[in-house]
């Protein structure tokens, strides 16, 4: 399941990683950061936390990446390069994430920034949207959204382009063990 | 006016350059976006899911408003386009609105909500790139789903500096501009009104697909959220969102799935921790009205995404600006009788050119040309025909003075003759000749020259029907038809009272007329009771085989009659493809079967209505020729009848579309079987010196026999 997930999120220009444990993805969150953003630009990262930092001091985290802010406003997000957030499960047949956002500073995360960082546990990955509808009950969610790789418009000229209202690439970090 | 709307559409240096160019890659990339689906399977399952839907209205309108009141959301539900903009405005007023950001919206373009905001002093930004560029334009959209396909980046690079701020004609740049731009306003707006794609009723949902991100900030940044859902967007249960979700970005943009589908349930917070205030309008504007059509409630299945405009030999030719309105094309011309009245579509219909190339992509399964055919029905219904086309059906209504026009005609064009055609008309008829050249009417039509051919005594007997282009222009095919036949050895019975098939009333909405012509055929080809009846004319055969009844019933003559028409039905084949089951069965062998290469132009009714479309070409193989398929060998030629005399520029264009296709097969001969594409084709070939031969498939046969 988890192959046909990366293909066809690929094929959507999404950019798939796995890997064995929550450790293991929070090293390379964290070289990712490093990478992309200077320590010197505050508030570049936005993180919504449900439970992938369980167990780890958000002090250490900061310490070593000052950009990451874990409380936003739309503004901020809006400024930020990175967006980092848990999505609640995927769907194999479509390569699409599927966000269920309770609290809206999540949705903010995967909306505003440039690169939106998608946390998936790889347990959640489902083979078709009609057996995913069937695990959300969409009654007691006010918002829900399949996400299918970067944002994307052609409407100037028929011409491709990335990143137009949302991010412009989105890295799937899938865990297996958690 | 409409005439002078195309004529600008079909100067303009874009409009059908890039229609064009994005058709043709996108049949290609769809077909693609298909692979290992069952397309036939998922539009069925929409059809099923939306015609319930239509039928329902009532109750799903009431279990969507329970459903969604209960989680917090405000539902309103209205048929007055003046009462959603009233309710608009009062949420607005209520929350001292100043700036409202907008996803896309039919439903609010319908009632043209953005001018009614403006006046009353509010900002209003699209935030669907191409819908902004068009709206800092002031201009219409040019199509549903590519609203600004019409603009070149120079253009577009215009329109930002003059009303926003100065920008390169750079793609890349001006998407990174739009971003910046418009990030400030979804920060700053009070107020996101939404459309919906789907509502579901089981759930109280609504669910919006956005590929650029922009309906999910109208979602998530302002405090209060509308959404103006037009009701046929309703669904009853959550699982029958599946198949639109799978077809909709397939046959709109030819991708697997839209970037962002988002699910709206009730009422979500706002980012301060306050409540977001959530309302629907659901919105009727004359479709509850549409579902209770016998016919038109099939328009209901329409899942807006734009794939019939794609695939329109006609529309991509001149665009949606040129229909004038909100909702475009066959399938605009058909929803614009519902939200704007029968007599807005008076000129527009006339657009369509019935070649069906529409309904075989359609996901709602929506038969657009017979839908347009209704409403040229009902308009000449209401409004009465032109005098001067009364004229002319009245001629046709009768058999022995049409035929004696015909035959009068005959002796009148001689000083235009020039061989077997007329290159030009004196002044009022001119244009008809300036890019095709007319076939000459025959000296002896077929019906005269039928009596001097010997029959062969065998028990088997077929009538022919010829219509009134073989009998009167193209005799040959006739010949070429009972040659065949009779080397199968069987007899060709020509009823002398049949009479124009009908076709031409019948696609201009005159149903009276129709009727009495297939009555009359009715009458003369059954007296000799024969085995079959064969044309060679698709459209003849389709008249005869379906539409005709249709007609029939419209004027409703006794059953007794429908019956009888019913049983001459079933008789009627076309003749390519009884000729292709002779040949099968080694009845017709070819003793000079002359090796040539071909090129074969399917004929929209042969294809789409018959589906016909591989035996002639097998006939030709078996007959020695060699096959070199075109380009869009099935692509409508231009002819439709009395289209390419209402519109002979539009007409024009398609044709040389189809010239240049077989041009570049390198054949040098063209064969088809019908005799108005055969017509279209030679003309267009004669006018413009062309070398390659045009025939009907049993021409080439015959020959080689
Ligand atoms: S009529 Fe069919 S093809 Fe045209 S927009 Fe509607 S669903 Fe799509
Ligand atoms: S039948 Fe042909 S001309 Fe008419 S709307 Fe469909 S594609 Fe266009």
């Amino acid at each position: 399941m988890f192959e046909l997930f990366k293909e066809k999120a690929s094929a959507l220009m999404a950019e798939v990683y796995s890997f064995k444990n929550r450790k293991e993805a929070l090293e390379f969150i964290k070289g990712f950061i490093k990478e992309n953003t200077s320590s010197e630009d505050k508030k570049s990262v936005v993180w919504y936390d449900t439970w992938f930092l369980d167990g780890e001091r958000k002090e250490d985290l900061l310490a070593d990446l000052p950009q990451i802010t874990f409380e936003f406003t739309p503004e901020i997000a809006s400024q930020a390069k990175i967006g980092i957030n848990e999505v609640d499960g995927a769907i194999a047949e479509s390569g699409s994430l599927i966000e269920v956002s309770n609290h809206i500073q999540k949705r903010l995360v995967s909306s505003l920034p440039e690169i939106h960082i998608a946390i998936l546990p790889k347990s959640r990955i489902f083979p078709d949207l009609k057996t995913a509808l069937r695990s959300f009950n969409l009654t007691n969610t006010p918002y829900v959204t399949l996400i299918s790789g970067p944002s994307r418009t052609a409407d100037i000229e028929r011409v491709l382009t990335i990143g137009v209202h949302g991010p412009e690439r989105v890295i799937i970090v899938c865990v297996e063990n958690l | 006016m409409l005439k002078e709307e195309i004529k600008k559409a079909l100067e303009h240096p874009v409009i059908s350059k890039a229609l064009t160019n994005f058709y043709e890659a996108y049949v290609v990339a769809r077909e693609k976006a298909y692979t290992g689906l069952d397309f036939e399977e998922i539009r069925n399952e929409i059809v099923r899911v939306k015609s319930y839907a239509a039928e329902h209205f009532d109750e799903l309108i009431k279990k969507f408003t329970e459903q969604a009141t209960k989680r917090g959301a405000k539902v309103f539900y209205t048929k007055d386009p003046k009462e959603v903009i009233n309710y608009v405005l009062e949420v607005a007023k209520a929350h001292n609105v100043k700036t409202i950001v907008k996803s896309k919206s039919m439903a609010t373009e319908e009632i043209h909500l953005n001018k009614h905001l403006q006046e009353a002093g509010i900002a209003v930004y699209e935030t669907d790139l191409g819908e902004w560029i068009i709206q800092l334009a002031g201009q219409r959209p040019s199509h549903m789903v590519l609203p600004a396909i019409h603009l070149t980046r120079y253009e577009v690079s215009d329109i930002f500096t003059k009303k926003v701020d100065a920008v390169e004609p750079d793609i890349k740049k001006m998407v990174k501009f739009a971003r910046k731009n418009l990030r400030d306003k979804f920060l700053k707006a009070d107020l996101g009104i939404t459309g919906a794609n789907i509502a579901v009723a089981e759930t109280g949902s609504i669910v919006i697909f956005t590929n650029e991100g922009n309906a999910r900030l109208v979602l998530t940044l302002p405090k209060v959220h509308i959404a103006v859902v037009g009701i046929e967007k309703l669904v009853d249960k959550l699982e029958d969102i599946d198949p639109i979700v799978k077809a909709l970005p397939r046959n709109a943009t030819a991708q697997p799935i839209t970037t962002y589908v988002s699910f709206i349930t009730g009422k979500r917070e706002h980012w301060d921790g306050t409540k977001k205030e959530v309302h629907i309008i659901l919105f009727d504007n004359g479709r509850s009205e549409m579902a209770k059509d016998p016919v038109f409630k099939e328009a209901l299945q329409c899942i807006r995404c734009a794939s019939c405009l794609n695939v329109c030999p006609v529309f991509r030719l001149i665009s949606g600006l040129v229909f004038g309105r909100v909702y475009t094309g066959g399938i605009g011309t058909i929803l614009t009788v519902w939200t704007e009245g029968l007599k807005a579509t008076k000129d527009i219909q006339n657009l369509c050119i019935q070649c069906g190339n529409c309904v075989k992509i359609c996901p709602g399964k929506i038969n657009i040309p017979d839908l347009i055919l209704e409403i040229r029905r009902r308009l000449a219904e209401e409004e009465g025909l032109p005098l001067k086309v009364k004229a002319i059906y009245s001629v046709v209504n009768n058999r022995k003075l049409f035929h004696t026009a015909l035959r009068m005609a005959s002796k009148l064009q001689k000083p235009f003759k020039q061989g077997p055609f007329i290159r030009h008309l004196p002044l009022a008829f001119a244009e008809l000749t300036q890019e095709r050249s007319l076939p000459a009417i025959a000296d002896k039509p077929f019906r005269d020259q039928v009596k001097k051919i010997k029959q062969p005594e065998g028990k088997e007997k077929v009538a022919f029907f010829a219509g009134c282009l073989i009998d009167f222009a193209y005799p040959e095919i006739g010949e070429a038809l009972v040659k065949l036949l009779n080397r199968a050895g069987i007899r060709v019975i020509f009823p002398q009272e049949q009479t124009c098939c009908g076709a031409p009333a019948l696609y201009n909405g005159v149903m009276d007329v129709a009727a009495n012509n297939m009555l009359q055929n009715l009458k003369a080809l059954e007296q000799e009771n024969p085995d079959f009846i064969l044309s060679a004319c698709p459209t003849c055969t389709l008249v005869l085989k379906k539409k005709g009844l249709l007609a029939l019933r419209n004027q409703k003559v006794s059953p007794e009659l429908i019956a009888k028409a019913e049983k001459m039905a079933e008789k009627v084949i076309d003749a390519s493809y009884f000729i292709h089951k002779l040949i099968k069965e080694g009845r017709i062998t070819f003793s000079k079967p002359l090796e040539e290469e071909f090129t074969y132009h399917d004929p929209c009714h042969l294809k789409r209505s018959l589906n016909i479309w591989q035996e002639p070409r097998e006939s030709l193989q078996k007959a020695g020729l060699k096959l070199k398929e075109m380009f869009e060998s099935d692509i409508c030629c231009g002819m439709g009848g009395s289209y390419s005399l209402k519109f002979p520029e539009i007409s024009v264009k398609i044709l040389e579309r189809k010239l240049k296709n077989i041009q570049d097969t390198g054949a040098n001969l063209v064969c088809t079987d019908c005799p108005g594409c055969i017509m279209q084709i030679r003309g267009g070939a004669d006018k413009k010196g062309l070398a390659f031969k045009v025939k009907h498939s049993l021409e080439v046969l015959a020959e080689r026999l």
